[in-house]
């Protein structure tokens, strides 16, 4: 293989086409069979073309390697884009290994950082904030989380070129600053979640069962020990039926709402 | 129901889907779409509270990491347009019985979605094997998967608005006569449903360690609310009792709780310890550990 260096050097002109690529079809394509894998190569195709020329063996060998399985978090997709451009510019097809391993290699570990920031800690504070603010009818919360989600997309943009420029160190380095803020936000999760418990499962007892000639109010009677003490258990005990084996979020969902009906309708509880 | 009502939410129903995939930008959640099925339906106070419902009802639920996750965002729709046309039909009882059971339905044309666009793939690799690729039939294969995702949303929207009225009208009856025992349960169902999300979501977030946290931020918000709501209480009975009395009393500001929250997260930040230049080599020498590690987690 003579001459299999490429010669091409990546403009901003490349980086704003990658990043309008990744941003507006990189999760179009998503399927079964291979997931992401026509979506990242629709997000480098022009840069694949200009790298090593059209119809060029090289560029259909490596058009073929993109078209490979790939799933990672599309929050972080283009700093692997980044790292994999770096090593494709300088060393062409000979780089098709590297690039193959590390495309495998940290997939797994940004998509699960990505969803455990962007699925679950991120709804967590401003979709939890947005929810108990429309509650009462205001929109103000959701406003919020869309001004958060625009901030986010700017950070989308910018990382491509910072991986592109740093290069496979800059993943090690992130890692400890990412673990930090992440362990830092989990810590207004879980809070928030403690406060929605208090706030946001409005029921309670609205069964007065008679013993003798003494009404027996149930709801008084927690009340003095905690208030919200139902909602708690409520929470508590769906988290149990969770850890039980072979139980989705859609069949706790289904068993909580046929309880409900059974309870709420012999007005055992009642909606506050 | 007018037409351009039906017609814009089956055209959110087919955009939600694309935002949330691509740039995300959380009017796609179950609160926003609240938001907007609200604003269309000329009755934003009740599209906001079916979207909160349904937004903390799926609070931990899903990842992207590829599974199907029940499709709030389209029972909160369907669910918003049916409670403020329908005679009857509380926001409570909507989220029960059309909102929940839309969203696990829903669960199924995702799923056609994704397998529909297998066959675009497939055919990306016969372009790429041609022996003059043609580059613009392979981008425009990638752009076609937004069909089968769109179409998954904004048909059964469209056709459930369209021709699900009258069905939902004679639920919404019998819902309120011979059925009010059923009626009052989806109300507590619909009251309940949050819990769900939040014992899902703590199933994510590790509370083993930051359990104190957790107690906090229940008792705090449970002492300021009781107070609060208990100060509202006093206020309506004195303002009923003595005419001059004028002052309003708000309910808690959940947004001020939210910053106790932030307050705490700074302070854990700043006690974690940076790593010194030693530790981090050795931590990229461990770099390569996770290597492989596909991440699908399917609650």
């Amino acid at each position: 293989m003579t001459n299999s260096k490429p010669k091409y050097k990546l403009t901003d002109k490349d980086f704003n086409q990658i990043n309008r690529r990744s941003l507006f079809g990189y999760q179009l394509g998503w399927n079964y069979e291979r997931m992401q894998n026509s979506g990242y190569l629709y997000t480098i195709l022009p840069q694949l073309r200009k790298i090593y020329g059209d119809d060029t063996p090289e560029l259909r060998e490596m058009m073929k390697t993109h078209m490979q399985f790939f799933n990672t978090s599309n929050f972080f997709n283009t700093i692997i884009t980044g790292l994999d451009l770096a090593v494709e510019e300088n060393e062409g097809i000979a780089g098709k290994d590297t690039v193959t391993g590390m495309k495998v290699g940290l997939m797994g570990s940004f998509a699960a950082i990505g969803d455990s920031i962007f699925a679950s800690l991120i709804p967590a504070i401003f979709g939890a904030l947005a929810a108990s603010m429309a509650h009462e009818g205001n929109p103000t919360g959701v406003i919020i989380w869309v001004a958060v989600c625009l901030l986010i997309c700017v950070f989308r943009w910018k990382q491509l070129r910072i991986a592109y420029k740093q290069g496979v160190s800059l993943v090690t380095d992130m890692r400890d600053q990412l673990n930090a803020l992440t362990d830092s936000a989990t810590v207004l999760g879980v809070f928030m979640v403690g406060a929605l418990v208090a706030t946001m499962v409005n029921i309670k007892f609205a069964w007065v069962p008679q013993i003798g000639k003494v009404s027996m109010n149930i709801q008084n009677n927690l009340d003095m020990i905690i208030p919200k003490l139902l909602p708690a258990a409520v929470v508590a005990f769906v988290y149990w039926l969770l850890g039980k084996k072979g139980m989705s979020s859609t069949k706790v969902i289904f068993i909580v709402l046929i309880l409900c009906v059974i309870l709420g309708g012999t007005g055992i509880i009642a909606k506050i | 129901m007018a037409w351009w009502q039906i017609l814009l939410l089956t055209l959110y129903a087919g955009l939600e889907i694309l935002d949330e995939l691509q740039i995300y930008s959380s009017l796609n959640t179950p609160v926003g779409a609240g938001l907007i099925a609200g604003l269309i339906m000329g009755n934003l106070p009740a599209g906001l509270f079916i979207g909160a419902s349904m937004q903390l009802t799926v609070l931990g639920v899903g990842t992207f990491g590829g599974a199907s996750r029940i499709d709030a965002t389209t029972g909160t729709v369907l669910a918003t347009a049916f409670s403020v046309s329908i005679k009857g039909m509380s926001p409570q009882v909507a989220i029960s019985s059309i909102a929940v059971p839309v969203a696990t339905i829903m669960v199924e044309l995702d799923v056609l979605a994704r397998f529909a666009n297998t066959y675009f793939s497939h055919r990306i690799d016969h372009l790429i094997d041609e022996e003059h690729i043609n580059y613009k039939a392979v981008e425009r294969n990638v752009l076609y998967g937004a069909l089968p995702w769109s179409l998954s949303r904004a048909v059964p929207v469209f056709i459930a608005l369209a021709f699900g009225q009258g069905l939902v009208q004679t639920i919404a009856n019998a819902l309120n006569g011979d059925l009010l025992w059923l009626g009052n349960g989806l109300t507590v169902a619909g009251a309940t449903l949050p819990a769900v999300g939040f014992a899902i979501l703590l199933r994510y977030l590790p509370i083993k360690k930051h359990a104190a946290y957790l107690i906090l931020g229940f008792t705090v918000t449970t002492l300021f609310s009781v107070l609060f709501s208990s100060i509202q209480t006093l206020a309506t009975g004195v303002a009923a009792a003595n005419k001059s009395f004028t002052a309003t009393f708000n309910g808690l500001p959940m947004l001020a709780v939210a910053l106790l929250g932030l307050a705490l997260a700074i302070l854990h930040y700043k006690n974690i310890p940076l790593k010194s230049a030693a530790q981090k080599t050795v931590s990229q020498s461990n770099a390569n550990d996770d290597e492989g590690e596909i991440t699908d987690d399917e609650l």
